[in-house]
């Protein structure tokens, strides 16, 4: 009996365990939508009953509404930006052997494993002698070359699927690099292209750092809610994170639909 | 993970062209055209910017004004002051902690979603992981920050219950609360992806040999997933040394670490020399740690090859 026993208990408290994990990483999220229609101004138990008081506010407040602008628009930039490059650089690393390759491609890939305050007062230190500072440009520049990684991986993993040989055949058959690459090879990569240019855009949407550093007066929501959160108590930062909340989770979302995320292509052939 | 090239890279164009004219244009312009303008946007939007704060280490402030210069004074300053001694151990420290307890949590629960779960909860969890990678990390600490505050969610319960107000908020105990929300969810998904990894033949080979569960753990699966630990605790180190929202929003940057630092001198003004000199400290530090976990994952890999 206790040999049967056994086996399960361990089993339940492994399922016990996974969902106290879960809970310990959505229960940040929740506690932000549900504290965002309670009537109270400072959240805490017991809940102030329901009220859509502070969403209202979020959209008299102009500055919460021109950081929504601006984020949009970075976002956009960075997203549409962000998926070019990482298409190129994909391609690059796919089609091609040259020297220097690895560093290239390191040098796409590495940005966002540099932490982000000393990136943000790098760039901010290079582009003030540029002129580029406190532009929602700059900004745009900036987030396009750390969100650019994570685009070069998704496309260059959906190359990784691509027939080696549909492209010379199209060559043979007379097209030019430029044609095969438009009509061969980003066809075959819609998906992922697609996929990078909502997870850029969350990648933006969600970077404070260099959007402080580098974006000057012009905030991103991120920043805006940096800025309230380093004053007093506000209960709108709770609508805003409940709409921000949902922005970024739709991107990251759809990204994650486009590409198909499965766990167990390696292990199911067993 | 895109740095090795494909097998079939050899066959590269250039090689196919030398038979066939019929392509317009020739492959090396064509390479450029779509790989100078990455290399451009990379070097003047990242390394540029990198390159730069190492310069300015060794320029001097003369009054407030930042002059180029080449001194090893800042480096001397910096390096010498007990301010900064201090937050780089408690630095250290914190990411020490919370890379140990990232990978402890993150192993039991990557197993159990990779060999206890059903393919579908399974690539549910992942997509469900996926999420906070990419999402409203400030948020999140701001919401901890409401449940744990001394009038917070859970002094709220404890009230209710009539339990004294618990000091939550404020400690070591806040700031790691704080990083395992930035560092678990990451952590959890490289090591799903490395027990998926996983040859299975390897585990039914295990059991048939008579095998406990424990024992093919200990033996089979921790071993051959290594590089994934390896990869998890470095990413965990990586963010929980760099963070600066955690430590302002936790602990309220008492004491402080490293990005604080970094941010609080900048904000000052004219420290910039100073300011650089703790970031490039800091990079030094990861490449330091990175290479560490490089050492690590790589041994694995000789041995297997040595098989």
């Amino acid at each position: 009996m206790a040999t049967r026993i056994l086996p399960r208990l361990s089993r339940l408290a492994q399922h016990l365990f996974l969902a106290g994990l879960f809970v310990f990483i959505a229960a940040p999220m929740l506690v932000i939508v549900v504290f965002s229609f309670d009537a109270n101004r400072f959240p805490t138990i017991p809940w102030g009953g329901f009220s859509l008081e502070w969403h209202r506010a979020i959209l008299e407040d102009a500055m919460v509404r021109d950081a929504f602008l601006n984020s949009i628009l970075v976002g956009l930039g960075t997203a549409v930006l962000s998926t070019l490059l990482g298409f190129a650089a994909a391609y690059v690393d796919y089609r091609w052997r040259f020297f220097g390759k690895r560093a290239f491609v390191l040098l796409v890939a590495i940005p966002p494993a540099v932490p982000v305050t000393i990136l943000g007062m790098a760039m901010l230190a290079f582009l003030s002698r540029l002129g580029l500072f406190g532009r929602l440009e700059a900004v745009i520049a900036c987030h396009t070359a750390v969100a650019s990684s994570f685009s070069m991986a998704l496309i260059r993993l959906r190359l990784n699927d691509f027939g080696r040989d549909l492209e010379p055949a199209a060559w043979n058959l007379g097209a030019s690099h430029a044609a095969a690459l438009f009509t061969v090879v980003v066809p075959f990569c819609r998906p992922a292209l697609i996929a990078s240019f909502f997870l850029s855009a969350a990648v933006s949407f969600d970077e404070f750092m260099i959007a402080w550093f580098v974006g000057g007066v012009h905030e991103t929501i991120p920043v805006r809610i940096l800025n309230l959160l380093q004053g007093q108590v506000n209960p709108k930062i709770n609508a805003i994170g409940t709409v921000v909340l949902a922005v970024s989770i739709v991107l990251v979302v759809l990204a994650q639909w486009f590409v198909g995320v499965r766990v167990g292509k390696r292990a199911d052939p067993t | 993970m895109t740095g090795s090239s494909p097998p079939g890279a050899a066959d590269s164009p250039r090689g196919f062209l030398t038979g066939s004219r019929s392509t317009a244009g020739s492959p090396a312009v064509f390479a450029m055209l779509l790989g100078l303008p990455v290399l451009l946007w990379q070097i003047i939007f990242f390394a540029g910017p990198l390159v730069f704060l190492v310069v300015i280490t060794f320029w001097q402030v003369k009054s407030f004004r930042l002059s180029p210069a080449f001194v090893a004074d800042n480096w001397e300053k910096v390096l010498t002051s007990t301010a900064f001694l201090r937050a780089l151990g408690h630095t250290l420290t914190v990411a020490g902690t919370t890379t140990v307890l990232a990978t402890a949590i993150a192993l039991p629960a990557a197993y159990t979603i990779a060999f206890r779960l059903s393919p579908r909860l399974r690539d549910f969890a992942v997509a469900f992981l996926v999420v906070p990678v990419f999402s409203s990390y400030i948020l999140r600490i701001y919401a901890w920050q409401v449940v744990l505050s001394p009038q917070g969610v859970i002094n709220g319960i404890a009230g209710l219950i009539g339990v004294e107000p618990l000091p939550l908020l404020g400690g070591a105990f806040s700031l790691q609360i704080g990083l395992l929300t930035l560092t678990l969810p990451i952590a959890v998904l490289i090591l799903t992806f490395g027990f998926a990894g996983v040859d299975r033949t390897l585990i039914e080979a295990a059991e048939n040999l008579g095998c406990r569960r424990g024992r093919v753990v200990a033996h089979v699966l921790l071993p051959a997933i290594r590089p994934a630990i390896a990869l998890a605790a470095t990413t965990s180190f990586l963010l929980a040394f760099g963070d600066y929202v955690s430590p302002l929003f936790m602990t309220g940057s008492k004491p402080p670490t490293l990005s604080i630092v970094v941010v609080d001198t900048v904000k000052s003004g004219s420290q910039w020399p100073r300011a650089s000199v703790v970031g490039v400290s800091m990079l030094l530090i990861l490449v330091a740690v990175l290479a560490l976990g490089q050492v690590l994952s790589r041994r694995t890999r000789l041995r297997r090859g040595g098989r």
